[in-house]
């Protein structure tokens, strides 16, 4: 194995190990105790678990997880920043439908292979996009009467 | 160019902002939601579904009302976000159960009081019944109470939850006929509560009216006492605790219907108070709650309120000893 | 053999045009993430207002059958559960899909769920009486033997290390807690208004199995994916036939696990099809190939839980307890006509009861030859490009987790959770595990205090939760499977020590 997955895999079995003591540590100290008996439970077990296998990623004897190349992390990040505007405040602030006709368009031209400099390609997103809205319209908003929060282009 | 789209978006929410603001003359332009805090198929989910059925009529509201159910903890999950994050502009209701929510904020821990709600009219009330597995040895209250006074603690009973209308009548109980019972909350709500029963898990229950009701028809379980102050038409065999002996009164009869969340414009209000309670009287509204076995009981939004208020006072009363 | 003499009314063209509608519709909405059945059966509810009883709820009982079975449908060919059900589906179902078995393991599934299906409802045509007395034997002491049961499973289930499969679990575990508990109505651990409401389990599932898939395109990059499309291999129907009837063990061991898990109140389907492919999983000769798709996981699982639809419905129209959130909804569904389950049902209300029960019979078949068609559009699903595939996915994540309670924390949990995952998974843990814990978390705590409350107002602990057959068995049950567990995973580290000498 050789030191970047290692480096990586501590980082993570110690985030987790950290979650897992502090979750511990809220359930042994909260009140009231009655509410509290199933969590320290498993906090406890959660928490043996986390120490033990950061334990062994520092000793280096993790057998399973590839974890991160530089190259996979390069490709997604573009992406990821969509994904955390989109979940996390276009949705709610432009409204459903606006931020998720964004959000689908860049995406596709991100991550669509056929060259940009092309009318055409341009075109064959936009019809794609287009389709995929109407459906998702059609049936969330027509068929299920969702109701989605308010949209900012029209209502 | 950033800045440029950044602007178009902001004056855009600013267009739609004031357009939102306009006049509530034409309120409702749009379907209007009801929130209730009870899963999809319990009898509040249940009766909420029938008694806004016809709120498309133009005698009515001219807009359907769709049902949303958030449900968890009694009730408490979907009455927090209804006081903290609904949006007050008259297109969120809330499906109210009292007493649960008003005992649930005098016990604490929730972020809601009787003054986070503007009630608008009552549809239902819905008694809770002292219910026992059909094979039960207990034919009577006093059965009960005599079997509760000679094992303290050993009677379990099971009802929906903690601070919630079974939870109060139980309250009632103990202290009317002075024993000690073990009331045992289920998570699966009131009807968790009856099959616990009908199993014979526990001993005993407390449990809607509605549900009772037809648990009997199926001839599961044998309903003992109503904790209300007369009989109810659906059940005019069965006495009420009072005529059974023990000083019991109504805090506990789960009555359900629409509010606001506080902050609602006052026109909007005042629509709504007017034209709701004519729809809980449609005739096909009646004749299916009717048919579900499900009490209703109009009530107007003054009416609402002084119940309100006069639910604080009791249950502040009974909830201070514990 | 009554429900013979009402099979005709099934076939009328009314009621047989929204047989047609409920199973096109059931199999559309479940293959829709974050539309499960218990979602769609509600949402179908208003539209039963206009109908006949009759006629509302031959649309009902299509729709809940063939949004079990549709459920495999994302499962297989996106990896995203499209209900908790069809967690189990996505472990060796997806990993054919990638091979270009996609075809085949949607054929197979649909079958699957038909066998399953239609026993179910057999049983619950022949043996509703028997099984009304069983369902009501499960009490808390025996939920919480079946929740510690399901927790065992957690180690061994699509994890190349039981260390970290249970680290999945005891998060999952742990994430169910949050939020107001059940019982007390104490708040614990909200750290966001989020989740206040504590965590849905259906936004949850959509996040933690679909956000990876959708990094996990995006790690590709603008690449020319067309070098490494996958061909996805026909597969006649005939040959699938021929497999269920060779892959029998798999069937035979879902369908049975299914139905008996199927009648358990409170704990349903939504772990039937997981209880079943660990089982299938232990009695199999070639255990070690599942989750490296091996059709008999995906078999075991989808006949489970079809199975399970029939007999969910027993308490319900027997005894009028609704066992399961779906059976809650269609409780709803009946008494808005009037009409009270219960064990005159079928006296009072023989054409409707009948007619019901019938229709899911028939819709499984409808669902099954509907599916077999699906399943040829496998080849298509496959040669979308992954940029289109990413955002396709996304959006639809984002709008099925808000449409299960209209919020908006449940779209943050979703993304949070996903995002989470996709790390997660790249050091060695997987989804199955954590949604199976916050899946069991609520069922063990709950029943666990109940039955601490009884048993302290009656008989004690000890007696209460070690005493009576049913007791025993389930702990002998969940001593077997943990020892099989340690036994495979020693077994297993000799094999892997001896691999890495060579």
């Amino acid at each position: 194995m050789n030191s970047l997955p290692r480096t990586q895999h501590i980082i993570a079995s110690g985030l987790i190990a950290a979650v897992g003591v502090t979750v511990a540590y809220i359930s042994f100290t909260q009140e009231p105790a009655a509410a509290y008996v199933f969590p320290r439970l498993i906090s406890s077990v959660f928490a043996i678990l986390a120490i033990w296998t950061f334990v062994k990623a520092v000793l280096g004897r993790t057998k399973v997880g590839k974890g991160l190349s530089g190259g996979a992390i390069k490709n997604m990040l573009p992406g990821l920043v969509i994904l955390i505007a989109y979940a996390f405040w276009a949705a709610k602030a432009l409204g459903f439908y606006t931020a998720t006709t964004i959000a689908f368009f860049m995406v596709l031209t991100l991550y669509d292979p056929a060259p940009h400099n092309d009318p055409k390609t341009w075109v064959k997103r936009l019809l794609i996009t287009a389709g995929f809205i109407a459906v998702m319209y059609g049936l969330f908003a027509m068929l299920l009467n969702v109701f989605t929060p308010r949209e900012i282009l029209f209502r | 160019m950033k800045k440029w789209i950044a602007g178009a978006a902001l004056a855009l929410t600013a267009l739609a902002g004031t357009a939102n603001a306009e006049s509530h003359g034409s309120y409702p332009e749009r379907p209007i939601m009801l929130m209730v805090s009870y899963g999809a198929g319990g009898a509040t989910d249940f009766q909420a579904r029938i008694v806004t059925m016809t709120a498309g009529n133009d005698d009515a509201l001219g807009m359907p009302i769709a049902i949303i159910n958030k449900s968890g903890a009694g009730g408490r999950v979907g009455w927090n976000w209804f006081a903290t994050q609904a949006e007050a502009d008259g297109y969120t209701m809330g499906a109210y159960n009292i007493p649960h929510f008003i005992a649930q904020s005098i016990e604490g821990g929730v972020s809601y009081s009787a003054d986070s709600f503007e009630p608008i009219a009552n549809w239902g009330a819905d008694p809770a019944v002292f219910v026992v597995a059909a094979d039960s040895e207990f034919n009577s209250m006093s059965d009960v109470v005599e079997f509760a006074s000679a094992n303290p603690g050993g009677l379990t009973f099971s009802g929906a939850g903690l601070f919630v209308g079974h939870h109060i009548a139980a309250l009632q109980l103990e202290k009317a006929a002075g024993v000690k019972l073990a009331y045992i909350p289920n998570n699966a709500g009131g009807a968790g509560a009856m099959r616990a029963v009908i199993s014979g898990e526990v001993m005993g229950g407390v449990n809607n009216l509605s549900d009772a009701f037809r648990a009997q028809e199926a001839g599961t379980v044998k309903i003992l006492g109503v904790f209300d102050l007369e009989r109810n038409e659906f059940l005019p065999d069965v006495p009420t605790m009072m005529e059974q002996g023990y000083d019991i009164d109504n805090s506990s009869v789960n009555f359900r219907g629409v509010m606001v969340p506080k902050g609602t414009p006052q026109p909007i209000i005042d629509h709504l108070a007017a034209t709701v309670p004519g729809m809980f009287e449609n005739a096909r509204v009646q004749r299916r709650m009717t048919a579900g076995g499900s009490p209703m009981h109009i009530m107007t939004r003054d009416e609402v309120l002084e119940m309100w208020a006069a639910r604080q006072v009791t249950l502040e009363e009974l909830l201070a000893g514990l | 053999m009554q429900f013979l003499y009402y099979l005709d009314d099934v076939f009328t063209i009314t009621n047989f045009a929204l047989l047609l509608l409920g199973t096109v519709g059931g199999l559309i909405l479940g293959a829709t993430p974050g539309l499960s059945p218990t979602m769609a059966v509600a949402l179908l509810i208003p539209f039963t207002f206009k109908l006949e009883p009759q006629q509302g709820l031959i649309l009902l009982g299509a729709a809940y059958t063939s949004t079990v079975a549709g459920g495999a449908v994302s499962a297989i060919l996106l990896k995203i559960p499209g209900a908790p059900a069809n967690i189990a589906t996505t472990l060796d179902g997806h990993t054919m899909a990638q091979k270009g078995e996609g075809a085949r393991a949607l054929q197979l599934s649909f079958l699957a769920s038909a066998v399953g299906g239609i026993f179910g409802v057999f049983l619950l045509i022949f043996l509703t009486p028997v099984l009304a007395k069983w369902a009501l034997a499960f009490g808390p002491s025996h939920l919480f033997w079946m929740a510690i049961l399901g927790v065992t499973v957690i180690g061994t289930l699509d994890s190349s290390s039981v260390v970290k499969g249970l680290l999945a679990g005891c998060i999952g575990l742990w994430l169910s807690t949050i939020g107001f508990d059940d019982i007390m109505g104490a708040q614990r651990f909200i750290f966001h208004d989020a989740v206040a409401g504590g965590i849905n389990v259906i936004p949850a599932l959509i996040g933690l199995f679909a956000i990876p898939q959708v990094i996990m395109m995006l790690t590709k990059g603008r690449t020319d994916q067309s070098a490494e499309v996958i061909t996805v291999k026909k597969h006649p129907i005939g040959q699938a036939f021929r497999e269920i009837i060779a892959k029998r063990t798999a069937v035979i061991i879902g369908t049975i696990t299914g139905s008996i898990i199927g009648l358990i109140p409170g704990v349903g389907g939504q772990i039937a099809g997981l209880v079943a492919y660990d089982q299938s999983k232990k009695f199999s000769k070639e255990s070690e190939k599942f989750g490296t798709g091996h059709s008999e996981g995906v078999i075991a699982a989808e006949s489970a839980n079809n199975a399970m639809v029939g007999p969910s419905l027993v308490p319900l129209l027997t005894l009028s307890i609704p066992g399961s959130p779906t059976a809650a909804v269609l409780l709803g569904g009946l008494l808005i006509h009037g009409i009270f389950p219960g064990p005159d049902l079928f006296i009072n209300y023989p054409a409707v009861a009948w007619t019901f029960i019938d229709s899911m019979l028939i819709g499984q078949i409808l669902m099954c030859i509907f599916g077999l068609y699906i399943a040829g559009l496998a080849a298509s699903v496959a040669r979308v490009p992954h940029s289109v595939m990413a955002g396709l996915v996304l959006g639809l994540a984002v709008f099925g987790s808000y449409s299960v309670q209209n919020s908006m924390g449940d779209v943050y949990v979703m993304a949070a959770l996903g995002i989470g995952m996709y790390f997660l998974e790249r050091f060695g843990f997987s989804a199955a595990p954590l949604v199976l814990g916050l899946i069991l978390g609520p069922i063990a705590e709950a029943n666990f205090i109940q039955g601490s409350m009884i048993a302290n107002a009656t008989v004690g602990m000890g007696t209460y939760f070690f005493s009576g057959w049913l007791n025993w068995l389930l702990i002998l049950i969940v001593l077997a499977s943990v020892s099989y567990s340690i036994w495979m995973e020693i077994a297993q580290r000799r094999y892997t020590a001896k691999e890495d000498i060579v």
